[in-house]
Formats: structure tokens, sequence, C-alpha cells
């Protein structure tokens, strides 16, 4: 059991709710979500590191503000023939060889402040920062489909045992099984170039929809098996007990009673999915599964870098360590909302571990 | 030591044989050719950055499958083993001599050379030649429309049934005789690809790519695992039959050879420099390009300068393609020195169809680079649709040449999107008329013989626009083109005839079917185990695995 049922407190503000101190004025009372919130500001390194992710959003953010104030150019624009001014010199962004041009910094105005990405000649600092929204964009949203996915699932299983559960811990355990990035390669290769159609709904090939898709179904077990888990302890419960005796029916004892219990564990396991979802996503980017160019990605901009890692090799560090700084921030807040929601927390997560594991071998 | 043992070899060699000497001359090449230094023997342990299109002689059309199995099947007719002009050059190949033309040029007379075999020890006969041309056309290859002026070709390409009456064979005399309906001057050169080489009459007529048939050549593959790598050995049938039958071909210096497919160039770049790989197909990718070239220029390392175009084509059959203004726009927004800079220096930028070196190349500048008028252009034209799809392999630089392209078509107005397609099937994908949005996109060309048309009639004439393993990537199809493409083609190539292709070019350009942008310099990369010396470099079949040796 993760926290103890607090029905009113979620009625108040819901999970929405989770870091502003509870409403004061009851005398001497303090919610769960409160204590909470307290432990997570004690933890200082917790704290460093959501303030550093929320830097990195404001970074991503600031794209368009950078694009065109500063670099005066679009993330896919190419300036191969262009000349640079930097000091009173004039360099080339791309030499006839096709060395593109080193880090600026604020020579030449602030174009070129991490020079030019390849001999297309595109600003590295303009695609970092798109690149990071693509990321960042794919790893949040593909976290919530997985997550919403998750929790339903692991929901039904845990709640309806039997057969259901059956077939859903079974499906899970087959997702579970498969080699993820060989089998997201596959798939992310194959829809790209023809595109995927669901009934109504139709992905063009070069959508970002396709590796959120990919990303979507292949980590659905990592966070539905813990919850299933959990729903199944939960269920033994006597106010879930209570709540039958009153007479409520499947979906209010699982939405209205179970859910709010599984809370904190959603939260956590999505911070930590979302870094997961970052690396899965660079992973497949970078060979060429992922995000199609040229739409930058932090995984495609390591990809290009890459090829030049022995003349530039910032080109392909600098993405890799702004998804160092994410994931590395994501799991640290993580970690530290899992301590701060459920001091004696007995979810361990192990799956996490594993799937980070996994994933960093093959990248 | 190493030098003199080769003069006494040179020496002892041209005392013994005439013969021989002639057929090293014939193998050495304007590079240096049999000076030597060479051991007989070993594996060859070379990669391919894709899988051929087709491990299939009727069906592939593209260098990397020429170049795999050039020294597998030997057509009738064959190309010099050498480099240069010289080695656009037609010699006899499983023919005794080359043919004999009669009837007003319209009948071509050969005789097969007597006791030739294929790898599996099944005597090649003339008739064979009748059933390979037919497995052409059942196979709906992208060469068969070089083959269609054959008598009775045209009707059964359509209908696949009856035999093609303006073949004729004589089994026990080894004698062919092809009959074509108007004379062809470019015929003999044809004879000469990879497309007629004679394969068992019981080959089926689909793509064999994972089991290719038995062949002539010194070489036969052993095992073909498409998208990965194949095998060759030396077929046993060589030294026992065909050397003798044509003592002239080369019987090569290497056991047999290993191809490995590395889709990374990086990489192959990588396991040259440490010897674990001894060749690679494809050229050093851009990025290694310079360094490579400084440090093993001369010792492994060889620049090769081709007759090829390098181009974006339109799709003229539907909007916003449609439009020679649109087309012309275009024209104007590339510009050749961008991309000159995205191939490292690798393509020299022209605007045109045929390339320098090219009988009938006359050098014109139509669009000077200019993206306003480009704007101005597509406003006046004003097309219905403008939402359209690029097209590009994902080779490097050709994917890098595919976003540039897609850039500048944003830049001029479009909505684009870009599709990158594995280089294994990137030209069987866009050769496809069902594929869905074919707009635009990158392609090459390299010469298949020095003869302008084969260019245009390959590329650019109505005639040759197929549903699958199309060439005619813009489907351009133009009434007075066309004709003109097929009257020049039954003439004997002269200054008149290049003048007259000279201005097709410029007409052709005028209408803007493509976007040209440049012809290639390729290389030959080796280990320091290959004696990088006497490896030909032909313009139509590329390196001939014949001519790589080891060094001693």
């Amino acid at each position: 059991m993760a926290i103890d049922p607090q029905p009113e407190a979620l009625a108040a503000g819901g999970p929405d709710a989770a870091f502003p101190p509870a409403p004061e004025g009851v005398s001497g009372e303090r919610g769960p979500w409160y204590l909470a919130y307290k432990r997570f500001i004690r933890n200082r390194l917790a704290v460093a590191f959501l303030i550093l992710f929320f830097l990195i959003i404001v970074f991503v953010l600031a794209a368009p503000l950078w694009a065109n104030n500063v670099a005066h150019t679009g993330p896919n624009q190419s300036h191969t023939l262009e000349k640079l001014h930097v000091n009173g010199e004039v360099h080339e962004v791309v030499t006839p060889e096709g060395r593109p041009i080193g880090p600026q910094w604020f020579g030449a105005g602030g174009k070129f402040f991490l020079g030019a990405d390849s001999r297309l000649g595109r600003d590295e600092m303009v695609r970092l920062m798109y690149g990071g929204r693509t990321s960042l964009f794919i790893g949040v949203v593909s976290g919530l489909i997985t997550t919403i996915a998750a929790v339903i699932l692991g929901l039904l299983a845990g709640y309806y045992k039997g057969w259901v559960d059956a077939i859903i811990a079974r499906t899970l355990d087959i997702l579970w099984s498969l080699p993820v990035l060989l089998f997201g390669i596959a798939l992310g290769v194959s829809l790209a170039v023809g595109g995927l159609k669901i009934g109504p709904l139709t992905i063009e090939g070069g959508s970002i929809w396709i590796p959120i898709f990919v990303i979507s179904i292949f980590t659905v077990p990592y966070i539905a098996r813990p919850i299933r888990g959990e729903v199944l302890a939960l269920g033994e419960k006597e106010f879930v007990e209570a709540a039958i005796a009153q007479g409520a029916g499947s979906l209010r004892v699982m939405f209205g009673e179970i859910l709010p219990n599984l809370a904190s564990t959603i939260i956590v396991f999505f911070a930590l999915n979302i870094a997961n979802n970052m690396l899965f996503e660079a992973a497949l980017s970078f060979l060429g599964a992922g995000v199609q160019p040229p739409n930058s990605s932090w995984g495609t901009m390591i990809s290009i870098g890459e090829e030049l890692l022995t003349t530039q090799p910032l080109l392909a560090i600098i993405p890799g360590v702004m998804i160092l700084m994410t994931v590395l921030s994501l799991n640290i807040v993580g970690d530290g909302l899992r301590d701060a929601l459920d001091p004696r927390s007995k979810v361990r997560l192990e799956a996490r571990a594993g799937m980070v594991e996994r994933e960093g071998a093959s990248v | 030591m190493k030098k003199l043992f080769v003069v006494i070899a040179v020496i002892g060699l041209a005392a013994v044989s005439s013969l021989a000497l002639a057929a090293c001359g014939g193998g050495s090449s304007s590079s240096g050719g049999s000076s030597g230094g060479g051991k007989e023997g070993g594996i060859l342990n070379a990669t391919y950055a894709s899988f051929p299109d087709y491990m299939d002689p009727q069906l592939s059309y593209t260098a990397e499958g020429w170049t795999a199995m050039g020294e597998v099947y030997i057509p009738l007719l064959t190309y010099k083993h050498a480099e240069g002009v010289e080695g656009s050059e037609v010699v006899p190949g499983l023919a005794k001599e080359m043919p004999k033309i009669t009837n007003g040029g319209k009948t071509y007379t050969l005789f097969l050379r007597p006791g030739l075999k294929y790898s599996d020890g099944t005597p090649v006969k003339a008739s064979d030649f009748t059933h390979t041309v037919e497995r052409l056309f059942k196979v709906n290859s992208g060469g068969s429309p070089f083959f269609t002026a054959i008598v009775g070709a045209e009707k059964f390409a359509e209908t696949k049934t009856g035999g093609i009456p303006g073949i004729k064979t004589n089994d026990k005399a080894g004698e062919i005789a092809i009959t074509l309906t108007k004379p062809r001057g470019t015929f003999t050169n044809e004879l000469g690809l990879m497309f007629t080489a004679p394969v068992p009459p019981n080959t089926p007529d689909e793509d064999q790519s994972a089991s290719p048939p038995p062949g002539t050549g010194p070489y036969m593959i052993t095992k073909s695992q498409p998208g990965r790598g194949w095998e060759y050995e030396r077929n046993p049938y060589w030294a026992k039959a065909n050397s003798k039958a044509m003592p002239e071909y080369p019987s090569g210096h290497v056991d047999g050879a290993k191809i490995t497919v590395i889709r990374n160039p990086q990489t192959q770049v990588n396991d040259i420099e440490q010897g674990k790989y001894d060749w690679m197909q494809n050229p050093v990718p851009a990025a290694r390009y310079t360094e490579v070239k400084e440090k093993y220029e001369g010792s492994q390392f060889r620049n090769e300068p081709t007759i090829s175009t390098y181009y974006f084509w339109m799709n003229t059959t539907k909007p916003p393609f449609n439009d020679v203004k649109v087309r012309q726009a275009v024209n104007y927004a590339v510009d050749p020195a961008a991309l000159e800079r995205i191939y490292s220096g690798q393509i020299k930028g022209t605007q045109q169809i045929l390339p320098p070196g090219m009988p009938g190349y006359k050098k014109f500048e139509l669009y000077p680079h200019d993206v306003n008028k480009a704007k101005e252009l597509i406003k006046e034209a004003n097309p219905s649709d403008m939402d359209i799809t690029v097209w590009t392999d994902t080779e490097s630089p050709n994917n890098e040449a595919g976003e540039y392209y897609e850039g500048v078509l944003k830049e001029i107005g479009f909505n684009t999107t870009l599709k990158q397609i594995n280089a294994d099937n990137y030209f069987t994908v866009i050769g496809n008329q069902s594929t869905p949005n074919l707009d635009t996109g990158w392609s090459d060309w390299f010469e298949d013989y020095p003869h302008p048309n084969d260019f245009f009639q390959p590329l650019l004439s109505g005639e040759s626009i197929l549903q699958t393993n199309n060439g005619n990537f813009a489907n351009f199809n133009e009434p007075a083109l066309n004709k003109e493409v097929s009257k020049l083609g039954e003439e004997q190539l002269g200054p008149e005839q290049e003048q007259k292709y000279s201005e097709m070019d410029e007409n052709v350009m005028k209408m803007a079917p493509w976007a040209p942008y440049g012809t290639r310099s390729l290389d030959t990369f080796v280990s320091s185990h290959v004696n990088l010396e006497n490896v030909i470099y032909n313009p139509t079949f590329f390196e001939y695995l014949t001519s790589f040796e080891f060094n001693e």
C-alpha cells in the first residue's frame, strides 16, 4: 500500500495539487501531499535537479526567440555557401572540402554559436534547441500515453483478476520479453517509409507520432506490471471491501477508490518513464528509425555528429550532454519524488533500472 | 629485388608467349597495368555499403550490381578490361568475333566460341541467348528498352509468349542472328551490357537474387544473402573449358571473394585502414574524403573520374511539376556550387543532361542560380498542388543532397515531405509507378557506354517509361524528343550526330524535366594488402574482380 486513503484531500485538489501546501485552516492537520512536499523540499539534490530540468525546458522553449532574434535562421535552413564575418575576419560556413565551421560563440553576433552541424551548414545551436523540443515532446507525450495505458491495463488486470488478468499479464510478458530496441528499429524503419493506418487514424511516414507510437507501445509493461501488482494488493484492503459493501460498481471502485491510492506510484513512474523514453527516442533516432530528417532531435544530432567525430567532436558531444542532463535530472527528481511520496516504499523500481541498463548497453 | 624479379618475369612471359603478352596488354590499364608485384591466390575480403538492387544479371541496373556480377556473367560482347576511353571499347566476349552487320545495319550475326560451359557444367548453346533475351522481357527488366528494337520484341514484351522471331539461332554452329526493325547505332554497345549475358535456359523467370544462376565468367557466386553479403569462388569450368575458349579474357588472381554489406561507410574506412577488409566498393564518405586522400593517395587510394550526371528528377505527369515554369524555377533555385561542398568537392557542378567527357557534350548555362527568379516563376505558374514528397536514399552524401534539395523547395514555397529510402531498394521503390507520391527526388546516372543515346533513351524517352524498374523517373514523354532519340539512335555516331545531341541536351534542359547538379568523381580505396596499381577501373563495369591481387 502506498499511502493511506485520504479521499477528502484528493477531492479538494486532486492529484494535480500534489505540490502546493495543503489548505491551511484545518488546525494541526497536515495532508500527506503537504508532508511529501516538505520531504521533497528537504532533498537538496532533487530540488537542484528539478531546477535544472526547468532550465532545460526554458532553454528549448526559447528556441524561436533565439532563432529569430539571435541566429536569424531556422533549424532546417542550410547555409552551405554563406560567409560569416567574425571579428572582422571572413570565414566560410562550410569549406570547399566540406568541413563545417566550429563554435563561434558570440563572435558573429550569436550566429553559429555552436558552429554548423554538417556540410549543409545548419546552425547547431538552433537545431539543438528545436531538437530538444522534439526530444522532450516525444518523451513527455509517449510518457503520458504509456502511463495512461499502463494504469488502465494495470487496474483492469489487478482488479478483475482471472482470465482478464491472464490475458493482460501474459500480453505484457510477451511485450516485455521482446528485444525492445531491435523491434523498435524494425517497426520504426518500416513505419517511417510507409506510414501507419489504424482505422480512421492515419500517421504520415515522416511524422513525429511514429516514434511516439513505437516508444509508447514498448514501454507499457514497465509501468503496467508494477501497477497491476499494487492493485492486486490494494484490492484486498478493507476500504475496497467497504466500498463494494456500500454497493459501489466496479468502475467506481477502480477509479474512485483504488486509483487515488496509486497516485504517488504513477507520478514517480511518469517522471522516470519520460527519461527512459527520451533515451529510447535517442537510440531510435541515432539508428535512423526515430525522428526523420531533416527534423532534428538530440538523437539524430548525435548521429549526424558521429560522422564528424574526428574533426568536430563537439557536434556529437553537445546533444549527448543535453540528453545526459535531462535524463539525469528526471531520474533524480523521480527518485526524490518516490522518497518524498512514499518513504516506506516497497516499490524498488527494479524494472526501470533494468530497462535503462538494457538501452544504455545498446546505444 | 622485387623490381628485378618483375622485369625477369615480364621478359620471360614475352619470350614464351606472344599471345599471353597480348592478353596482358588487354588487361593492362593506363595506370600502370601489369607492372606487377602481386601474388596469386587468397580470398578478397571486400565490403559494399548496400546490397545491389538485384543479384540477377538480367535485372540489375546499378553500378553495384554490375561491379558485383561483371566477372560472373559474360555477355556475347564485352568491354575491354581497361580504364578510361580504352575501357569503353567493345570487344568479343562469348562471341568469337565482333558481329557481322548486314541488311543495311539491321542484322547482326555472331558465333559463339566453341566449348563454353556454365559454372554448373552445362554447355552454353546459341539458343540460350534467345532464352536470356526472353527472360529479360519476362522479368520486366529496366534494361529491356535497349532490346525492343529486335523484330517481334515489342510484342513479346506485352504478351510474354510466342517467342521473339527476330532472334534466330543454330546450336550446332553456335550461330546467333539478330534482326532489328530499324538500324541501331548503339547495338554493339548494348550487346556488351550484362542484360543479355547468357544464363542456362532453365533459369526461372523471376528475380534470382537469393540464388544467382550459373554464369560463364572466371568466378561464380556461391552464396548470396540479400541485404547482407555474398561470396565468390573460382568457376571450376573456367579453367577446364572457358579460359581455353577465350584466352584473352583475364582469369583473375584471387581464389575467391567474400563481400559483406556494411552500412556505415565510416566503419568501412576504419576497417580498411586496419586491414580487416581489402576493398570498399562505394566511395569514401564525404566526411573522411580529404583525410583519406591526403594519407593514402597513390598507395591505397585513387581518384576515378567518371562520366556521370547527378540530378533531381521532377515527375512531369502531375502537378506541380507538369508545369514547365515550375521545373525551370527549381533549376534556378538549385545551386550546384552548394552541392559541390555537400559532396566535399567530389562533384563538379553542371546543369545539363550530358556530362563532360561524353560525346556531344557542349557546356551551356541556362539557369544561373537565382532564387528570386525562381520565386517569380512559381508565382506566375501558381500550381494547384504545392504539397510534394521529396525522395532520396540514405547513403551519404546523397541523403544530405536530398535534405538540401528539400530545403530549396521549401524556400521557394512548397510544402515538402522528405522520404529517405534505404539505398538497397531506393531505385526499385522510385522505379515502381505504384509507389505513392513520386513527385521529385534525387538520382544519378553513370554511362553504360560512351554514347549520348545512353542518357536520352533510357532516362528521358517516353518509350522507356515502365511500370516497374522504370528509369525515366521524370516520366518525361515528349513526342518530338522520342522521335529524335530513336532517329539518332539508328545512325552511327559522327560529328553531325554529336552536334544534334548537343542541341537535344539544351532543348531538353529548356523543358527542364531534371535539375542536374553535377558530375561525380569516385575513388578506389583498398587495404595495404592489395596491389592498387593493377586494379582496373572500367567506365562500364567499374572495378574488375579479376584485377585484384594481393601484394607479395
